[in-house]
């Protein structure tokens, strides 16, 4: 009897640890394999960004393993990624994009087991890593206010504050009935206050525009004294100009970027120990300290001065992949 | 004259009006028979062979993608979902914007485009070489960039233009507005406007005088002589470049995208790109069916054109010797003058002066003193993977533009000057690639390179980038060749046949002789074409082989559009350069004036 019960709990115990840990001496062999791969191909939706390639100077640095980066726009890559396997062409080793493009991708099979990595246990919540995915970092937005025409006093205080009729048409922004920064607004504020809330926000007729990054100039240069919503990332480049950022009391959206190892990729290893140098700290830092959350314990507090206050504000919420057709159909209704 | 002008074919038949197998060259064709004969049909099915790879290839992996209700590769029902899409108001919205648009935008530069080449070639205007070059500039820089420089100066809240009005007249409201209607054909004009310039330039220079000379003799006035002779006789050029220019408006992006979007403007192409990069997925098959939609568009316009040109002859160049010269105005030379420097300042200097500015600057329109900087001009240089693209850029750009007008000057020989059976459908086929919006085909060329069987090595290659620019340039080059050889009698190359000039020969020394201005601008829009061109090359690079598109588009989305400007700049240099070489190269070769 009491030796069924040592094996169920065995079983058990089997069961519950995720088939991708592994002990230290199987992780120097992955690494190992992944050295003599000697080099690794990342696709990546991050279209001119530069964290990922100063983590993958430190991964080159750190291993002397070559990271070959391919970049294009979330859709492109997804096609890009689709076309190949079903050409019979494994070229690309790790996929980097956002969230829902991962949940689709996933959906359609383009991604095979990483195998685990030993960082994985230091993720912290609400980022989890699954036996396809490892969330890699993480995008907040917030609202950019022009300072030489939004007085101290007039600075939203809340998401709502948006909803005054002195804001009409003056408000700058990502267009929401698209995939991105202005869907992702649209999804949490909706879920946060209601279909109203954007019924009574299309009233102040924003006007919409997908030029990201010259949006933010525009602002800065006096042509509309608020933008959303603004990737924090990019605040650090802005420095100089009259701008400032504003995290309203509720919070502020994010979204989560994930990396996954590609269907019959052919650098397996080289993939794994990649995903695996994305969650440590030096390279975690680089997203914080461009005004990323970290998806690892032990970052935050290590991050420079002027981003620290930004981290410590509220998440307030993020996309759902599977209502993303919903919502932006939504938004094409009300944002016409 | 009339009969050199707008004699009927018809009138022709039974001369050599053009090549058939009777009018090879004799000695050869003697010595030859069976070689002649069976070369012509190989090399018909080679050319047919290499367009079809080049364009039927792509359109067919589109058309069954509007077909489909998945794209190759994925499991799915054929349909017809994607059409029947399309008849909603809002498509018929979107059509009548983007016709309505283009109609404007291509009307407006025609006419401005028509008198700036007059006024360049056929009259004594002064500085008309420097103003030549001066007046194509717009067509060179990126569009991203002028947009950008032109919501500066033209949004109605702090727009530069609308502030100097407001100090001016104490008015509040805005003199322009960038964002609107208006603003987009602006924008698109400023680029379709050097672009029919070029193409109808030379066709200009080319044109025997004595023809307007004896109209003006027969009693005809000045206007009725522009209108009855140049123009009758420019019409091959003249509708080409409407055509291709109307259909570049219903196919641009930036403009639409840039003015008309915030304003909720909405054309096929914005349409388009919401289909497939707004949603979570990607909705190809209703993106595919509204290019297909497009393309029988434009295709009735091509349509229109043959109609409207079969049967007619416009030849100007005939064997009988003439002296280009041109119109004295006399001190309406100056009012001229006036006219090209206006067009100058407005779409070049304006625009130009804020990127020059721009790049001195750390961040674009922030004119402060403590901005100034010549760091963006440093990050540029420093740059490896910019001098990698343009390394990668100039090897596809020259090869691909040298490559695609000869393919281009062979197209428009045999669907021009001969009467071979099927040359009908390689003029079909060379057109293709230009009647779909390229955003679309780019995703042809990805799934048409990706599904090549694994023996073939061209995906992930710069040679899958090579074969989309040269699938992409060929139909200009089919047009400004073509245009060119209608302009050629074909006396002289009887003239050269009869005094025992081999077929290669007469090719050589007589058609790409004469034909070698439009030649020489046919490769330089190619060229800059091919640096332009983004929607094939951001999905069919590979690490390593980066393209300077690419590279910018990088750079823009990574928040660089100072280190943008720089490489616009650069840009622009390189243009100044090729255009000098270029006029150099026709004014010794062919031109007098």
């Amino acid at each position: 009897m009491l030796r069924r019960r040592w094996l169920a709990m065995a079983m058990f115990l089997a069961l519950a640890t995720p088939t991708w840990a592994q002990t230290d001496a199987q992780w120097q062999k992955v690494v190992e394999a992944a050295k003599k791969e000697s080099k690794v191909l990342l696709y990546t939706a991050a279209v001119g960004h530069s964290q990922h390639k100063e983590v993958a100077r430190g991964f080159e640095d750190k291993y002397g393993i070559r990271v070959e980066i391919l970049e294009a726009r979330p859709s492109e890559v997804r096609e890009r990624v689709r076309i190949e396997q079903a050409a019979g062409r494994f070229l690309g080793d790790v996929h980097h994009n956002g969230s829902t493009t991962t949940w689709l991708m996933e959906r359609d099979g383009a991604f095979q087991p990483h195998g685990g990595v030993p960082n994985a246990r230091h993720m912290v919540p609400p980022y989890e890593v699954t036996e396809l995915h490892v969330p890699s970092n993480v995008a907040s937005f917030a609202i950019l206010i022009n300072t030489n025409l939004v007085k101290p006093a007039d600075e939203p205080k809340s998401w709502k504050d948006l909803l005054d009729p002195k804001w009409s048409g003056k408000i700058l922004s990502d267009d929401m009935r698209a995939l991105g920064g202005g869907g992702l607004f649209f999804v949490v504020m909706h879920d946060t206050f209601g279909k109203a809330y954007h019924e009574k926000l299309a009233a102040q007729k924003p006007v919409f525009s997908r030029d990201l990054r010259n949006n933010e100039r525009r602002t800065a240069r006096g042509e509309y004294p608020l933008y959303l919503p603004f990737n924090l990332a990019n605040y650090s480049s802005l420095t100089g100009l009259p701008i400032k950022v504003v995290i309203p009391a509720e919070g502020r959206p994010y979204v989560r970027n994930d990396l996954a190892v590609l269907k019959n990729a052919p650098h397996p290893n080289a993939a794994r120990l990649l995903i695996h140098h994305f969650l440590e700290i030096e390279s975690q830092l680089v997203y914080a300290n461009s005004g990323g959350d970290p998806v690892v314990k032990g970052v935050i507090e290590r991050t420079t001065g002027d981003m620290r206050p930004f981290l410590a504000t509220k998440a307030m919420g993020t996309t759902v992949p599977e209502r993303q057709d919903e919502m932006l159909e939504l938004a094409r209704q009300l944002y016409k | 004259m009339e009969s050199v002008a707008l004699s009927r074919r018809s009138d022709l038949a039974g001369d050599a009006g053009a090549v058939d197998s009777g009018t090879l060259p004799p000695r050869l064709a003697g010595a030859f028979p069976g070689f002649f004969r069976h070369g012509r049909m190989i090399g018909l099915a080679l050319l047919i062979a290499v367009l079809a790879l080049l364009s039927l290839y792509p359109m067919a992996m589109l058309f069954h993608g509007s077909l489909h209700s998945a794209p190759p590769g994925i499991a799915g029902a054929y349909n017809l979902d994607g059409y029947a899409a399309l008849a909603s108001v809002e498509n018929l919205v979107v059509l009548a914007n983007t016709v309505g648009i283009s109609l404007v935008k291509t009307a407006l530069s025609l006419a401005l485009a028509i008198l700036l080449a007059w006024i360049v070639a056929r009259t004594d205007t002064p500085a008309r070489g420097a103003l030549e070059v001066l007046i194509t500039l717009p067509f060179f820089i990126p569009p991203i960039l002028t947009a950008t420089a032109w919501g500066m100066l033209g949004n109605a809240q702090v727009g530069t233009i609308n502030l100097a009005w407001r100090w001016l007249t104490g008015l509040e409201a805005p003199l322009v507005n960038m964002f609107s209607y208006g603003g987009v054909i602006w924008h698109m004009m400023q680029y379709s406007t050097p672009f029919i310039f070029m193409f109808v330039v030379d066709a200009f220079r080319a044109m025997d005088p004595a023809l307007e000379e004896s109209s003006r003799m027969s009693g005809a006035t000045r206007g009725q002589t522009f209108w009855r002779i140049t123009f009758t006789l420019m019409l091959p050029v003249t509708t080409s470049a409407f055509i291709l220019s109307f259909i570049r408006g219903i196919e641009a992006f930036e403009s639409p995208i840039f003015f008309g979007t915030p304003v909720g403007i909405e054309v096929l192409t914005t349409k388009i790109y919401h289909l497939i990069y707004h949603q979570s997925q990607p909705q190809y098959q209703s993106a595919t069916a509204l290019g297909f939609a497009a393309m029988v568009l434009m295709f009735l316009l091509v349509a229109w054109q043959w109609r409207m040109l079969g049967g007619r002859s416009f030849t100007t160049v005939t064997g009988k010797g003439y002296s280009p010269n041109v119109m004295r105005l006399g001190w309406m030379r100056w009012l001229t003058f006036a006219i090209c420097i206006a067009f100058f300042l407005a779409t070049v200097a304006l625009p130009l002066g804020q990127l020059l500015l721009s790049s001195f600057f750390r961040f674009f329109g922030v004119y402060q003193l403590d901005m100034l900087t010549l760091e963006h001009y440093r990050g540029v240089w420093r740059n490896r993977e910019f001098w990698s693209a343009c390394a990668n850029t100039m090897i596809l750009g020259v090869g691909g533009a040298t490559v695609t007008m000869v393919l281009g000057a062979i197209v428009a020989y045999v669907t021009t000057r001969t009467r071979w059976h099927g040359r009908r459908l390689i003029d079909v086929l060379a057109w293709l690639p230009w009647m779909m919006p390229g955003m679309v085909l780019g995703v042809g060329f990805l799934w048409a390179f990706a599904m090549l069987p694994g023996g073939i090595p061209i995906y992930g290659t710069l040679w899958a980038l090579l074969l989309a620019y040269i699938a992409l340039g060929t139909p200009l080059a089919v047009r400004v060749t073509s245009s060119a050889y209608a302009q050629i009698s074909n006396d002289i190359e009887e003239c050269s046949r009869v005094h025992g000039a081999s077929w290669w020969q007469t090719l050589w020394r007589i058609l790409i002789a004469l034909a070698w201005p439009a030649f020489a601008v046919g490769w330089v829009l190619t060229f800059f074409g091919i640096i332009r061109e983004l929607s094939a090359s951001i999905l069919l690079y590979a690490p390593g082989s980066e393209v300077l598109s690419v590279v910018i588009l990088k750079m823009w989305t990574g928040g660089k559009p100072e280190e943008v400007s720089v490489i616009g700049l650069f840009m622009l240099v390189l243009v100044l350069l090729i255009r000098w070489v270029q006029l150099r190269l026709i004014k010794n070769r062919i031109s007098t004036l």
